[in-house]
């Protein structure tokens, strides 16, 4: 019942602040830099061979001292001036004060100042060494070395008194310069803490961003979808373990910080650290215990084979249900041949519209995807550098394409390392003496690949389609493809690739969507249909486990409605293409063929049950850790005993597991 | 009109401006309520706010590596301490906030203090109030009236409550108030003296019904806080006592130890939130119905896991099952305290004989019914008390009231001094109203923001829920200088009679000295 709200009113003062404050910091500064020029000035000559007198002139020199006889008494501690008691001035702005009073800046602070504020004129952030001792203290103790043997010193002596290593100022500037110190130390160290900090957030960070990805990625693979592959989610999952690992170790990194200096540190810094590891910990269950498991593949086959039957079930109703529509539509069209014109009318003002945002299709070299299919992989670079040169034909130099381009470059680095890893890794062991077991490796992996990227570009695809008209970006993909190339072996190119125009209407480049859902018996207008069924299976062949069908239902359902309300351009394809040859042969069902080798699937996975459990011990025992470690940190003892019971199951299975392998 | 996302909105607004990096944050005693009503702690450690800091603590240590975020009340105290605080700065950056208007000049002293630049940003942030429900504030302050006038600085405290919750919302409202109350017209003419003297805050878009600010003074209805409660989040303040929407349960027998402070808050907690408003009868179903569904998910002690399917299905349900536990602990021991209370105060007669008092007009049945509890030996001193003025209340005037006779019937009871003493009537001319009954008229549809000198009650915030759901186009929302229980109005009552015993006997003893 509450409705979002803007923020508040607020109003800002930060414009008076700074007005205000930039008068008060222009006098602070001025004050400061003098001091630094007169300190420059006082240490730029040879203190220590120079005698007294000497020092003494340049030091008046450098700063009009003040009259002895206009100061009766210190004016910091009010002790009268006397023979005992005498004047000093300050060698920085020539005031007078007694002993007691008096402070003294070391050389070493002297220079540090000096090249620190020059260096952060010059050349900002360089490191400045800070060797010299604390300058407060350094200062004292050897004024008060000094002054001990000085008060036994005769009042010649005293004023011979040379300072060849120290300024001596009063504490007003001393304070000053303190200050300034402190600023450039600090503007140069880092604490370990931020270190830490910075990597943590980083971890952080990346699961935030990997997390979300896995999830979508089990998920699906838990409902039994062919979107993404069992290994590569394996993969996801190792990777976020290892980022809430090192959370875990940085954030215990930072709790323990410091924690055994003597002195201890202050508590509030032990309270920073306690609070970052908490929220470190805070992080890690929150994600980590949101992070459901992955379908053994045994477990995975039982899904996908369950959901392949509701689909194929849910495949055929519609059908029935369009083929009516269907011939509904084609009886009033008949019946009405004025309004189909004004149909096309009212329907144009959308290809322009889809053309923009697609207005080029990769399509693949006939020649190419033909002979090479043997390997897919190869196949599949193939295709894309097809695609890459139909882009700079067809010139098109906008950034979106630009960027597409790059992918598609990156994708077919991608692929060809992949390739090489995997006969590197592959090829001796089983690909060497049998290479379709390679190829079998390879489809199940790089198919995904693709899948994959499409997936991620889902948000932007779903959404400016929505009121495009999916249907006819899917059922006609040769409108917005080049012309010269026949749309058969369009579709075929784009059949054997899967999606590789990222974020450009991969809807149309998924063949394998494209042809579960194109209603074949009672859609004859698209003569692609037998074409892509004999290429399925000719691509199939070569793969054993994993069907890479994308299918997604809402958009197929709207495609489907979307198709039924006479599409103008489907019209002009039912005519162009009547003489189909491949039209009768797609009487056969596609949903009985839609995977040959079904039958194979369950004598192939068998081989690999053992290591697949062991797979999910490993898992599981993953999680129970991160259990016990929650449970631990907020005391829950008799949970922890429980857990750590199930644990020690859970090895004593992997053991077993292993034992029976080997 | 939602006061919690308000704050809560500032409050994220602040802590985004000052960007990535640890930060902490520097409040003053009232602001550290504030936040802490709409934000727990780990949802503002996710936001990298690690330290909680009170800008007049003294042992806070140099920590340049932290940025620090002030929310401040713009107090002379507080603005004394930010400038001793920018002159020797203990962290790198300093965004500001104050939670109500502060003065130019205040401006330039601590512009003038901030001589290492440390300062980034100064802002008014109107938080000024303690948000505790999504339409029900509180302002935290007890002992607004001193007789029937204003304590002096509470009326300036209201006023500033009230303009920033206004400000918060948006919303340059017309202002109505009770006639019959000075109080009220006080309040209403300081609110607008503001509203007038900053009227560039106040240019917000113009609606076609003027948003309303509706004043209203406590004395209007003493009944309401009288009454026991039945609704939970009523019943939890009445019995236990709410503060910043937190629940002090330290005095339960055998209570655990991370029990002993509970925090009930609608923004984190489910069950809370569908249940705050339900009686206790419907909450006692839910709390089991909560249970057995715990006990479903809970993975049970002995039990071994057998396959891999059972740890499978144990380990994805464990996050759940955790964080279910937590919340079923903490409500199984609230509402398991109240129904203690419940019985051992015997607090459905009593109920029952509040309802009579309230709503029926029979005063022999009603002297009878009290006479009769009043004997009952487990019946509470609270209980006796507010019986007695319930009857005071309202059979003060009946011809042959018993007043005399019960109150020398408490002091039999052994009922303290000062308690007897508040129901001895200053009630005389109460206006007689029930539950909330001033906010019940046709509401045109407008927003409203009813105001409550004196204090509110959960009752009445309830009222303001079921409005708020059942008439359409009124948004409304209650505030009160804070929200009362029995024994807070009893307090409330006294220290404006000034028969709060220690309090204002202090004060006369101290004037004595002084002549």
């Amino acid at each position: 019942m509450w409705e979002p709200q803007e923020l508040g009113a607020t109003r800002s003062h930060v414009d008076y602040f700074k007005k205000h404050r930039a008068a008060r910091i222009d006098h602070y500064v001025i004050e400061v830099n003098k001091l630094i020029i007169r300190l420059e000035k006082l240490t730029s000559f040879d203190r220590i061979n120079s005698d007294a007198a000497k020092i003494r002139a340049i030091e008046k020199s450098v700063v009009s001292w003040v009259n002895d006889s206009d100061v009766p008494f210190c004016p910091d501690c009010g002790n009268k001036f006397n023979i005992r008691n005498r004047r000093h001035h300050c060698r920085l702005c020539g005031s007078i004060m007694c002993r007691r009073c008096m402070e003294f800046v070391p050389l070493p602070l002297a220079q540090k100042l000096i090249s620190g504020t020059r260096e952060s004129l010059c050349v900002p952030g360089s490191p400045v060494q800070s060797q010299s001792p604390p300058a407060g203290g350094g200062g004292s103790g050897m004024g008060s070395r000094r002054g001990s043997i000085s008060s036994l010193s005769s009042v010649t002596s005293m004023l011979e008194e040379k300072d060849d290593e120290k300024i001596r100022c009063c504490h007003h500037c001393m304070d000053t310069l303190l200050k300034r110190q402190q600023k450039l130390e600090e503007k140069d160290h880092t604490p370990d803490i931020v270190k830490l900090y910075e990597r943590l957030r980083m971890c952080m960070d990346k699961v935030d961003e990997k997390a979300p990805e896995y999830i979508r990625m089990a998920e699906s693979l838990n409902a039994g979808e062919n979107t993404y592959n069992l290994d590569t989610a394996g993969g996801l999952r190792l990777e976020v373990q290892k980022y809430y690992e090192l959370i875990d170790a940085l954030s215990k990194k930072i709790l323990t910080l410091n924690a055994k200096d003597d002195p201890p540190p202050h508590p509030k810094a032990m309270q920073l650290q306690r609070m970052i590891r908490y929220t470190a910990t805070l992080f890690v269950q929150e994600k980590l215990l949101g992070l459901m498991s992955l379908p053994t593949k045994e477990k995975y086959e039982e899904l996908k084979e369950k959901r392949k039957q509701e689909q194929e079930k849910r495949l055929q109703q519609e059908r029935l249900a369009a083929q009516e529509t269907l011939k509904k539509r084609q009886e009033s069209e008949k019946n009405r041949p004025p309004p189909s014109t004004n149909g096309e009318l009212l329907q144009a003002p959308r290809a322009p519209r889809m053309t923009k945002a697609s207005g080029w299709l990769p399509s693949a070299d006939s020649g190419n995807s033909r002979s090479e299919l043997q390997d897919p992989l190869l196949q599949q670079i193939e295709n894309i550098q097809s695609f890459l040169r139909q882009a700079r034909e067809a010139q098109r130099t906008d950034e979106k394409l630009a960027e597409e381009e790059s992918l598609q470059q990156g994708e077919i680095h991608r692929l060809k390392a992949r390739e090489r890893e995997e006969r590197e890794h592959w090829g001796p062991a089983v690909g060497s003496t049998q290479p379709s077991v390679t190829w079998e490796r390879c489809l199940g992996i790089s198919p995904t690949e693709g899948i994959q990227d499409e997936e991620n570009t889902e948000g932007e695809e779903l959404t400016p389609k929505a009121d495009r008209s999916p249907s006819s970006v899917r059922a006609f993909p040769a409108l917005t493809s080049q012309e010269e190339s026949p749309p058969r072996l369009r579709s075929l190119g784009g059949h054997v690739t899967p999606p590789g125009g990222e974020g450009q209407n991969s809807t149309s480049l998924n063949p394998f969507e494209e042809e579960d859902s194109t209603p074949v018996e009672e859609d004859p207008s698209n003569p692609f249909f037998e074409d892509i069924q004999r290429e399925h299976k000719e691509v199939t062949n070569g793969k054993k486990e994993y069907n890479p069908f994308d299918e997604d239902e809402d958009v197929r359902e709207e495609k489907q409605a979307e198709t039924a309300p006479g599409n103008p351009f489907e019209e002009e394809e039912e005519d162009s293409d009547a003489g189909n040859p491949f039209l009768e042969a797609s009487g056969n069902s596609p949903g009985v063929s839609t995977n040959p080798f079904d039958g194979d699937d369950d004598g192939e996975v068998l081989p690999d049950v053992d290591i697949i459990e062991e797979e999910l011990l490993l898992q599981q025992i993953d999680n129970i850790r991160a259990y016990i470690f929650d449970a631990k940190l907020s005391g829950r003892l008799d949970e922890v005993e429980l857990l750590s019971e199930n644990l020690r199951e859970l090895q004593h299975t992997l053991q077993e597991q292993k034992k029976k392998k080997h | 009109m939602n006061v919690t996302l308000a704050v809560k909105q500032y409050i994220s607004k602040m802590i985004e401006n000052s960007g990535t990096g640890m930060k902490v944050l520097l409040m003053d005693r009232e602001t550290t309520s504030i936040v802490s009503v709409v934000y727990t702690q780990s949802e503002i450690l996710q936001k990298e706010v690690y330290l909680f800091e009170r800008i007049d603590s003294q042992s806070r240590d140099n920590m340049k590596h932290l940025k620090a975020i002030c929310f401040l009340r713009p107090t002379k105290e507080n603005v004394e301490h930010l400038i001793q605080e920018l002159r020797r700065p203990k962290y790198s950056v300093y965004f500001i906030y104050f939670s109500n208007v502060i003065s130019k000049s205040e401006i330039k002293a601590l512009a003038e203090a901030d001589e290492q630049e440390v300062v980034a940003e100064v802002q008014e942030f109107y938080g000024d109030f303690i948000a505790v429900n999504p339409h029900l504030f509180s302002l935290n302050l007890h002992g607004v009236a001193r007789g029937r006038s204003w304590e002096s600085s509470m009326l300036s405290r209201c006023t500033q409550g009230l303009t920033s919750v206004l400000l918060a919302l948006k919303k340059c409202p017309m202002i109505r108030y009770q006639l019959s109350s000075d109080m009220s017209k006080r309040l209403a003419e300081s609110v607008k003296q503001i509203i007038t003297k900053e009227y560039e805050l106040f240019d917000f878009r113009k609606t076609e019904v003027p948003p309303l600010l509706l004043i209203l003074d406590r004395s209007d209805d003493a009944i309401t806080p009288l009454l026991n409660q039945w609704t939970y989040q009523a019943m939890v303040h009445e019995l236990l006592g709410l503060n910043n929407n937190r629940i002090d349960l330290s005095r339960v027998p055998g209570i655990s130890k991370d029990l002993k402070e509970v925090v009930l808050s609608a923004e984190n907690d489910e069950f809370y939130a569908n249940n705050l408003y339900l009686n206790f009868g419907e909450i006692g179903t839910n709390i089991k119905n909560l249970m057995e569904d715990f006990q479903k998910k809970k993975p049970k002690g002995q039990q071994k896991l057998e396959s891999i399917s059972d740890m499978k299905a144990f380990v994805d349900n464990y996050p759940q099952f955790k964080k279910m536990s937590g919340t079923v602990s903490k409500h199984v021991t609230v509402v398991g305290e109240l129904s203690r209370l419940v019985s051992e105060r015997q607090l459905m007669e009593v109920s029952e004989v509040e309802q009579e008092l309230a709503c029926q007009n029979d005063h022999s049945n009603a002297q009878q019914s009290v006479r009769r509890l009043l004997q009952n030996p487990r019946l509470s001193e609270l209980d006796a008390v507010r019986l007695v003025m319930l009857y005071a209340l309202r059979y003060e005037r009946h011809s042959s009231n018993m007043l005399p006779a019960l109150m020398d019937e408490l002091s039999r009871r052994g009922v303290s001094e000062r308690h007897r003493k508040v129901t001895t009537p200053r009630s005389l001319d109460v206006l007689w109203t029930f539950s909330g009954r001033s906010l019940d008229v046709l509401w045109t549809p407008q927003d409203i923001i009813v105001f409550l000198i004196g204090g509110a009650t959960y009752e009445e915030a309830l009222t303001v829920y079921n409005l708020n759901r059942s008439s359409p186009g009124v948004r409304i929302v209650l505030g009160g200088s804070s929200i009362h229980n029995t024994k807070s109005f009893l307090e409330e009552v006294m220290s404006a009679t000034g028969q709060s015993g220690d309090r204002a006997q202090g004060s006369s003893g101290r004037h004595g000295n002084r002549r």
